[in-house]
C-alpha cells in the first residue's frame, strides 16, 4: 500500500529553499482573486455532519 | 496517476514545485505554487512556464510541447506532496481561459477513477459546488484529500 502511494507522486530531484521567493511575489493574482471572491459568493462545499 | 511524470524541486515550504517540460519545443520550466487565499487551509493552485531569464511566470501561454498529459499528471501529482504537509487544505484551480480550465476537466475526467481514491473533487457550476462528474463543464475544481462526507 505504501508502494503504491509513493509511486502518485512525483520523484523528488532535491529541496530548494530558493523557490520559496515565489510565494511572496503575488504570483496568479488573478486566480487568488477569483479564489476570494468565490469563498465569499459560494462558500465552501457542505459536509453532511 | 497512471501518467508518466517529470521528477521535481521542491521548496522548503511544500508550496512551490518545479519541473522542467522536455518535448517537441526543447525544455521548458514550469512552476507549481499554491497560494494562500483569505480562508485558512484554502489555497489557490496556479502553474505555469518560468522565464528562466527573468524568473517571471506565464500561465496564458500556450506551450505546445507535446506532453500536455505528462505536465498535468505532473502538476497534479504535486497534491500528495503538499497534501502530506497541508492535510486539511482544500486547492482551488481555475485555468487562466476558459479553453484552460475545460483542459483541467478532461485531465481530471482522464484520471478520475484513480484522483478519487486519494481525493474529493468538486466542480463549480451554478454558482454551487457539485461532486465532479464527466461530461460537466464547470468554472472552477476545489480539491481535497478524501473525506466522504460531503452532501452536494
Amino acid at each position: 500500500m505504501k508502494t503504491k502511494k509513493a509511486n502518485k507522486k512525483p520523484l523528488i530531484i532535491k529541496v530548494d529553499k530558493k523557490l520559496d521567493k515565489y510565494l511572496s511575489k503575488d504570483l496568479f493574482k488573478e486566480k487568488v482573486e477569483k479564489a476570494n471572491e468565490v469563498l465569499r459568493t459560494v462558500g465552501l462545499p457542505k459536509l453532511s455532519k | 496517476m497512471k501518467i508518466d511524470k517529470y521528477p521535481v524541486t521542491i521548496g522548503e515550504t511544500s508550496m512551490v514545485f518545479e519541473f522542467v517540460s522536455e518535448g517537441i519545443r526543447g525544455k521548458i520550466s514550469k512552476l507549481v505554487i499554491y497560494s494562500k487565499t483569505h480562508l485558512h487551509n484554502f489555497y489557490n493552485l496556479g502553474f505555469g512556464n518560468k522565464d528562466n531569464n527573468t524568473g517571471n511566470i506565464d500561465d496564458e501561454v500556450i506551450t505546445n510541447n507535446g506532453d500536455s498529459e505528462k505536465v498535468l499528471a505532473t502538476v497534479a501529482s504535486t497534491l500528495y506532496i503538499f497534501m502530506e504537509k497541508f492535510p486539511d487544505a482544500m486547492v482551488f484551480v481555475i485555468g487562466s481561459t476558459k479553453a484552460r480550465t475545460r483542459l483541467y476537466r478532461i485531465g481530471i475526467t482522464n484520471n478520475l477513477e484513480e484522483i478519487q481514491k486519494d481525493f474529493d473533487v468538486f466542480g463549480l457550476y451554478n454558482n454551487n459546488w457539485h461532486l465532479f462528474k464527466k461530461q460537466t463543464e464547470y468554472e472552477a475544481f476545489l480539491v481535497m484529500k478524501k473525506k466522504s462526507n460531503f452532501v452536494v
